[in-house]
């Protein structure tokens, strides 16, 4: 056992941070909240690091990595807020067309993807407020009975991030009556078709867009399914984990630096003739702050590295990290905010970008409610054979 | 990254797992149960921990040369896995076994080691940890107890420890004392090693609200200290007590909170409130399975801990952030558990019901303030992790320098 991060992973976080402070780190974050499209010039960079190529295969022009080097990667992303769907390319579309693809598909998206020229993300939502599976409800219909089959989609996602900056979003329909993961077909779909439709929301993570994706109408060969017909569910239960595992990593990376910077804030800052963190009700909430980060990133180090090796428990640990890290890090952002007094709420502060980021992933992919509902199966499913 | 243990660690693991199923107490696996009466007890785990170092498996990360088996800091998290989850008898010298030999091995005369190691190992020789004053309880370096010496080579000690733990069925005492307070709070301390059947020592039973009686008061009145048993120098004492402070940090009790955990869970699987069993109530599955996400985080977590001390050699003030989840981990749990046996909850013991953690729940509020209390680690965190300002009391104390 060795349960750190490699020196390979941690050179890459510290050119990864470098080259973030040196594009201007959350300021990044800051033009995209403003309405500026950043992800162009910035994935031209990421591509020109090899960032984009971490999860693709050898084969294909990638560097094989799984998900410990991605999340090595994103954490230090996260210190910053990087926008771009670097989450949603390279933790859940690669590794689907990886695992589910054809050699057609992999030849025509991997090597795009690995040379950055090729963004994807992810539509599963049609409805806002119901859960998932049950959200999955548009329909793709099979036409004739031809022996190369075609597909008739129709319909609006909703929640697709990135949507309006990627140029393929693997869309989850259903194919079959069914309330669960059953029944569902992934499809991937080209935004610039003209029967599609990006319609920018007005997310609560301003650096995190995420839009409307609505298809009016497109008829596309059996090429556009990804995995098979009817059973793309559970492929899209593992895509999801790696997006949860991932996306929390963002947030770690995020909490590693809402605590450096109140660590920071209450050495300078004085009041009543001394340093604020020597008082110990900020000494402590900061404290408290650290030890709840490092659990959350323990987790999507555990969760990653069961990932990657298809362990028994991978599953159990994504959802544990997610449910964790939802709650937990939600606190330290706010508790950040705090620490920061007055200044801790303004605009100018970094403190809510990471809270916005927070609050919009809690319920993203699955509440941390229902991740305690899996967690719990998993266990009671197990634990007799302890 | 590799969470995964090697063959050559699994082989431990499954030595010792043999072992314990031949060695284990008789009938301990299938109903582990301790005696009732107090010297039955004694002398129950005296017996245990004998079996443990006949065949080197007590002080297992000891040297080789003192008895032990050299364990590296993965096989000891292995050792604490393996005896969680048979809930193996505690062993009784656990003090002397994971803070006090470690600090002799460290800092003692050759003469000492060979003295008090090996019936350290045996339990022949149980220790106490004499540290604690009324007036200083984190801060070690305000104590009192005054030792002098009295001019034939001997040392007199006079004054009073507090929360001995096992200081009732002790034979040696690690004693901090003031030997000079001329100068600084942290200078001029002493370490003795202090024979405790002697007629200067009085220990009084301090009754706790577990019902246990497991810890002391000990007066000391014109008791004995020989002078060849001072560890490290005279007047130097507080580089010992730091020694042995680091031991003091070093570990997790996480195991055996997952096994409460697991036990918990059964419980809930079978008992059934107006014919559904507790697991299937939504409020109960949630609390469970936040518990579950967080046992995960804690093990990882200590995994992470274990394997940066593995490179570096010294443990750092990860210790603390495991004894601070734990201790709450523990309180939480516990907790909760009282709470699921319903009305059942007033009673001390539940009767019929298998599972029943209220003492445990009471004794977790002492896990709290044992080893420095919560505060006491955020201190140590804030201030050594983070560097953020230390606060004037802490200046002192031995726990946050």
């Amino acid at each position: 056992m060795d349960a750190r991060l490699t020196e390979e992973h941690e050179r890459v976080q510290e050119t990864a941070r470098e080259f973030i402070e040196s594009e201007g780190g959350t300021d990044l974050a800051r033009r995209q909240a403003d309405g500026e499209n950043v992800v162009d010039d910035l994935w031209d960079e990421l591509a020109g690091l090899d960032y984009t190529a971490i999860t693709v295969p050898l084969e294909y022009g990638g560097f094989g990595e799984g998900m410990v080097y991605l999340a090595a990667l994103l954490e230090a992303a996260g210190r910053y807020a990087l926008p771009g769907p670097l989450p949603e390319t390279a933790a859940v579309a690669v590794p689907l067309i990886r695992d589910l693809g054809t050699d057609d598909q992999r030849s025509t998206y991997l090597p795009s993807v690995a040379d950055g020229d090729l963004r994807l993300s992810l539509a599963v939502y049609d409805d806002e407020t119901e859960p998932l599976p049950g959200s999955i409800q548009m329909g793709a219909e099979r036409l004739g009975e031809a022996e190369t089959a075609e597909f008739r989609l129709e319909g609006t996602k909703t929640l697709v991030p990135y949507a309006g900056e990627t140029d393929v979003v693997i869309v989850a329909t259903r194919t079959r009556e069914s309330q669960g993961y059953d029944g569902v077909s992934l499809f991937a779909v080209e935004t610039d078709h003209d029967a599609v439709e990006t319609t920018r929301m007005d997310s609560l993570d301003w650096a995190r867009p995420m839009y409307e994706f609505s298809i009016d109408g497109l008829t596309v060969d059996e090429e556009a399914l990804i995995g098979p017909l009817h059973g793309g569910g559970s492929a899209l239960v593992t895509a999801m984990d790696r997006f949860s595992v991932a996306g929390t990593a963002m947030l770690v990376g995020a909490a590693d630096r809402a605590v450096e910077l109140s660590a920071e804030y209450g050495t300078e800052r004085e009041q009543y003739g001394q340093p604020i963190g020597r008082f110990q009700a900020v000494k402590h909430r900061t404290a408290d702050m650290w030890v709840d980060m490092q659990g959350a990133r323990s987790l999507v180090y555990y969760a990653a590295w069961a990932l990657d090796g298809d362990e028994p428990d991978a599953a159990r640990a994504a959802a544990a990290t997610k449910s964790f890290a939802a709650d937990r890090l939600h606190r330290v952002f706010g508790d950040d905010i705090w620490n920061h007094g007055g200044m801790g709420f303004t605009w100018d502060h970094d403190a809510h970008i990471y809270l916005k980021q927070a609050k919009s992933w809690r319920n993203f992919l699955g509440s941390p409610e229902a991740n305690r509902d899996r967690l719990i199966d998993a266990r009671l499913a197990t634990e007799r054979n302890r | 990254m590799d969470f995964s243990y090697t063959d050559e660690q699994e082989t431990f693991r499954h030595e010792l797992r043999a072992w314990l199923e031949e060695n284990a107490p008789e009938g301990w696996l299938e109903d582990p149960e301790l005696p009732d009466d107090d010297a039955e007890r004694v002398e129950f785990l005296r017996d245990w921990q004998r079996t443990l170092a006949d065949d080197g498996w007590a002080g297992v990360h000891w040297p080789e040369e003192y008895g032990g088996r050299g364990a590296s800091l993965v096989e000891q998290t292995i050792y604490r896995e393996e005896m969680a989850r048979i809930n193996a008898p505690p062993q009784i010298n656990l003090i002397g076994i994971n803070l006090i030999a470690p600090t002799l091995i460290e800092v003692g005369t050759e003469a000492q080691k060979q003295r008090f190691l090996p019936k350290i190992l045996s339990a022949e020789e149980i220790w106490c940890q004499g540290y604690s004053e009324p007036e200083a309880g984190s801060d070690v370096a305000s104590l009192t107890t005054n030792a002098e010496a009295n001019g034939d080579g001997e040392w007199l000690v006079n004054g009073q420890k507090i929360w001995t733990s096992y200081a009732h069925v002790a034979d040696w005492c690690f004693l901090v004392t003031r030997t000079d307070d001329s100068g600084k709070k942290h200078e001029g301390l002493t370490v003795f090693l202090v024979e405790m059947d002697q007629d200067g020592i009085s220990t009084e039973p301090i009754h706790q609200p577990h019902d246990d009686r497991t810890f002391n008061q000990v007066y000391f009145d014109d008791a004995v200290a020989s002078a060849d048993l001072v560890v490290g120098e005279i007047d130097r004492g507080w580089d010992v007590v730091m020694t042995l402070s680091a031991f003091e940090h070093g570990s997790t009790s996480i195991y055996s909170i997952e096994q409460r955990y697991l036990a918990l869970l059964e419980y809930c699987r079978t008992e059934t409130r107006n014919g559904t069993p507790l697991v299937e109530r939504d409020r109960i599955r949630q609390q469970l399975a936040d518990f579950d996400a967080r046992i995960q985080a804690a093990k990882a977590t200590h995994y992470r801990n274990v394997s940066k001390q593995a490179e570096s050699g010294t443990p750092g003030p990860e210790g603390s952030m495991d004894l601070l989840i734990s201790d709450e981990l523990r309180h939480d749990l516990l907790n909760f558990a009282v709470n699921v046996q319903g009305p059942a909850a007033a009673l001390w013991e539940n009767g019929h019901n298998a599972f029943d953690e209220t003492s445990g729940y009471i004794r977790s509020y002492g896990a709290w303030i044992a080893a420095g209390t919560g505060d006491i680690q955020r201190n140590i965190i804030g201030e050594r992790v983070l560097g953020l300002p230390k606060d004037n009391k802490s200046k002192t104390s031995h726990r946050s320098e």
